[in-house]
């Protein structure tokens, strides 16, 4: 049909473009150069000046920061991964299809519930009179101390991310062809190996996708190491939220959010990358 | 067949398998269900054992006008975030659904990427961009910061339903005399209905409970969720099970609303 | 001869690097049923898609009425189409999508009805009048399609392989549906199939086409006797082709030498020929003869072995091959076999008269 530039495509295709470089493109632009801006007696001046990077990128707090942020978020996406496979596994080959619909269904709710009202939640289970300490102490143990350490801020991350990571594996197990399975015992392939070699080969591209996210998730999380991790150690969104608190130093901020995207948009390289390697697209 | 045979069949790998899933969904619904209890508990300090039922926390939640203020600014800001990124949404899922353009990978990008950058960083850059050009700290601000999250998910919505449609549809309406503009209100807009309103409801849930931004991002008009945050942060309260409960509800109202309108009469009269 | 009611005039289709249809003259008559056909990606639905004006031509002037279209919008034009997938409003009812043609035409709500019940009525439909799509047969919904492209009474009506989902009892019903439809209302019909029976049972004339363009036009039974070129033959699949050089015999007649042999052509044929020029001969598989012993008075003939047998209903096909490994099917009524001792593996002789044999190019 005809392509030529017509005043009804653009009524559909404009609006949302327009609104998506206003809001989205321009302020991360803008955070670019808000990273290059002075502050002087608590006041921000535009100017150019690379202060912001040098001080935040001379500081040990910051790499220890980041250190810890990336190994919490990897260790993250790993245990999600490692957790999810078998309930994924599970609800696209063992359950029938009228149960999977609602096992599908049951795991988009908590995309709907508030996630820092969950967090809260664990607080009353995790807390040294909580739930979980109460229920030990019944059998003559604890209490722990299971609030504010690392243990707990990873409950909170697999809180963020653990149905997302389930959903998106789910996805790609249920399309896998079932006759491939069937091939790999029919050839003296057992039940594990064949998850081994054929399952998770077959399904590679969606399990990579879905660590990705939660690695995603999870890099960027203020919400469970704070109010489950107790704010120590810090991870680098501990990091912005104090830094732009203090004094204004949004352009330092700025240097650690912009660190934080180009560290997301290099792992989401070599994520997608990897799963894909060796397929033609 | 998506059950694997009998044969290959061992009832005791099966059966241990289920019950993961089983301990899987406890873990997730653990607070979700916790934040329900503990709503209706007298205790001061929420643990177990329970103490009564009790309505407190919801009438000293109902009593606050602060409370009421909040949730009237999260409704209004709601409804208008859910209706603008629909109309915006669907536009770039007919867009991708009719037209091939160069540079239609890169429009693509931007109409989906937003919900993958932080909420943190988002919030960073939308506070001190909004600041900068004189929109930050009132609704208008919400609103805008909530329509680039939200605009995605109605488009993934809209799009997967345009994706249904049989292609030869549109220029089926053509033919019959019908310009384009007479095609898009007789033809796609009633076809894609079901999406549309699905569409409205689930951004319409992820407006309220989407607090990260709007705690960056608004000032005075504080949106119910930053009511929660200010809880958190202050003291501990019982309270927030209350307001947890009713978000829950309400989110779940609209999602499971999206859901009939999206499983129901349109799958039945969709395809051919 | 009165003015064609379409006319192509030298219109090609390119899309990017790829010629869907080369440069193509093509006159459409008022009240006739013309088929085009063609497999797949040979530009017989982009024909059909540009006379609707869903692709642009990308050269050359396509008529209607001898008024130039190109320009013309797809809503602007009258040239209602049935399409592959039917295209029904799933959201509408049956008499809603009837009307709706009629609805954006802003003809009023009760003459819309009174009209698009009539149309109903005649495609005896009318009892499923608000019924959705979903609830019709694939039978009911050709009709509906059917009607719902007709309430408009156009000049002319187009037809994308509306039957090609349809099992085959139900496509031969339709079949004569669309034929006395087509005479009743005298709508030009233009019918595009990759079904050589749909094409030959309803059409006036056939248009076949391969790789973009026209390889010939004509009647039914003119191409069914006399495919032009080697590939229609090759497409009817009634002939046997025997790819070879022409030359003249001693007795001064024109003949063709073939890796089976040399065959005499008919003496029309004979005119035309230039010894030396290659050619392909071809003969109906239905004009062919069986011989046990050879014949005295046969002029065309060949030896071949038996190598298999194919039985459709009251014919049968058996199928030979030279010595030079060339094919032949012959086509016969059980009767006519009756006193052969049919069994593969063994040699027959088989000849046909130079009258059916044709001459195509190369």
């Amino acid at each position: 049909m005809r392509r030529h530039i017509s005043l009804y495509g653009l009524t559909f295709s404009l609006p949302l473009l327009i609104w998506q470089l206003l809001f989205f493109v321009f302020p991360l632009v803008f955070l670019v150069a808000l990273s290059f801006w002075t502050v002087r007696n608590f006041r921000m001046e535009p100017g150019f000046d690379t202060v912001n990077w040098v001080t935040m990128y001379g500081r040990p707090v910051f790499w220890q920061a980041y250190g810890t942020t990336l190994a919490l978020a990897a260790a993250a996406a790993a245990l999600t991964s490692a957790l999810a496979f078998p309930c994924a596994y599970a609800i696209a080959f063992k359950l029938s299809p009228a149960a999977r619909r609602w096992a599908i269904f049951l795991m988009v709710i908590p995309f709907f519930t508030s996630y820092l009202v969950r967090v809260y939640s664990w607080q009353v289970f995790l807390s040294d009179a909580g739930i979980i300490n109460v229920m030990l102490g019944w059998l003559g143990l604890g209490p722990f101390r299971l609030l504010n350490t690392v243990g707990a801020t990873m409950v909170g991350y697999l809180t963020l991310s653990f149905p997302l990571v389930v959903l998106l594996q789910l996805f790609s197990l249920v399309f896998i062809d079932r006759t491939l399975i069937e091939a790999a015992h029919n050839m003296r392939c057992g039940r594990l190996r064949t998850v081994f070699a054929v399952v998770i080969p077959s399904a590679r591209v969606g399990l990579v996708i879905a660590a990705l996210f939660s690695f995603i998730l999870c890099f960027g999380d203020f919400v469970s190491p704070i109010y489950l991790g107790g704010g120590d150690p810090t991870t680098l969104s501990i990091l912005i939220t104090d830094t732009t608190k203090s004094g204004q130093q949004w352009p330092r901020a700025a240097v650690i959010a912009l660190t934080m995207i180009a560290t997301l948009l290099v792992v989401a390289f070599l994520s997608v990358r990897f799963a894909y390697k060796g397929r033609a697209q | 067949m998506n059950q694997e045979n009998e044969l290959n069949r061992n009832p005791l790998i099966d059966g241990a398998l289920k019950l993961y899933v089983v301990l899987a969904y406890l873990f997730v619904f653990a607070p979700i269900l916790a934040s329900f209890v503990f709503s209706f508990n007298s205790d001061r300090f929420p643990s177990i054992p329970l103490g009564h039922f009790s309505t407190e926390w919801y009438r000293a939640v109902a009593a606050d006008p602060l409370v009421w203020d909040g949730l009237r600014n999260t409704l209004l800001i709601g409804g208008v975030v859910g209706v603008v990124s629909t109309a915006l949404g669907f536009g770039a899922a007919y867009t991708d659904y009719r037209y091939r353009f160069f540079g239609k990978q890169v429009y693509l990008a931007l109409a989906l990427l937003p919900p993958t950058i932080p909420v943190v960083i988002m919030g960073l850059a939308m506070l001190a961009y909004l600041s900068r050009i004189d929109l930050s700290g009132n609704a208008l601000s919400v609103i805008i910061a909530h329509v680039v999250i939200c605009a995605p998910f109605a488009m993934a919505v809209i799009r997967l339903r345009l994706s249904q449609m049989d292609p030869s549809l549109e220029p089926a309406a053509w033919n019959l005399g019908a310009s384009e503009w007479a095609t898009m209100r007789h033809v796609i807009i009633p076809f894609a209905r079901p999406a549309i309103l699905g569409a409205l409801f689930i951004t319409m849930a992820v407006s309220f409970d989407e607090f990260a931004i709007a705690w960056f991002v608004s000032g005075l008009n504080e949106t119910l969720p930053v009511k929660v945050l200010g809880f958190l942060q202050g003291q501990v309260s019982p309270r927030i099970n209350a307001i947890g409960t009713f978000v829950f509800v309400t989110s779940m109202t609209l999602v499971i609303l999206a859901q009939l309108l999206l499983s129901g009469r349109g799958t039945a009269t969709g395809k051919e | 001869m009165q003015e064609p009611l379409v006319s192509f005039e030298g219109v090609a289709k390119r899309f990017g690097s790829y010629t869907a249809v080369q440069k193509m003259d093509l006159q459409i008559h008022k009240g006739e049923f013309l088929a085009i056909m063609g497999s797949s990606g040979c530009g017989k639905t982009t024909t059909l898609r540009m006379l609707a004006g869903l692709e642009a031509p990308s050269e050359g002037i396509i008529r209607l009425a001898g008024r130039p279209i190109n320009d013309l919008p797809s809503w602007s034009r009258d040239t209602p189409m049935v399409w592959q997938s039917l295209a029904l409003f799933p959201f509408l009812n049956v008499i809603e999508n009837v009307e709706f043609a009629l609805k954006m035409r802003g003809i009023g709500r009760a003459e819309r009805r009174r009209r698009a019940e009539q149309w109903l009525d005649r495609m005896q439909i009318a009892e499923f009048a608000s019924r959705n799509i979903g609830q019709l047969s694939g039978g009911q919904r050709q009709r509906v399609a059917l009607a719902r492209s007709l309430v408009v009474e156009p000049d002319i009506l187009l037809l994308d392989e509306p039957l090609s989902a349809l099992d085959a009892a139900l496509k031969v019903r339709m079949q004569s549906v669309l034929k006395n439809l087509q005479r009743e209302t005298g709508i030009t019909f233009v019918y595009v199939t990759h079904s050589q029976s749909e094409a030959f049972s309803m059409a006036d004339r056939v248009v076949i086409m391969s790789r973009g363009k026209i390889e010939q036009i004509g009647t039914p039974q003119e191409i069914y006797r006399t495919p032009r070129t080697r590939f229609v033959a090759d497409f009817l699949g009634s002939s046997n082709i025997f790819p070879g050089q022409l030359q003249q015999d001693r007795s001064g007649r024109a003949a063709i030498a073939t890796a089976s042999g040399h065959f005499l052509l008919a003496e029309d044929a004979a005119a035309s020929a230039m010894p030396g020029q290659s050619a392909s001969l071809t003969v109906l598989d239905t004009r062919m003869q069986i011989h046990l012993q050879p014949p005295a008075d046969a002029v065309n003939m060949v030896e071949a072995r038996m190598i298999g047998e194919e039985f459709v209903g009251a014919t049968a096909t058996i199928y030979f091959e030279t010595g030079a490994g060339q094919e032949i099917r012959v086509q016969k009524s059980h009767e006519e076999l009756a006193d052969l001792p049919l069994a593969v593996g063994r040699s027959f002789h088989l000849s046909w008269l130079p009258a059916d044999g044709h001459l195509v190019p190369e």
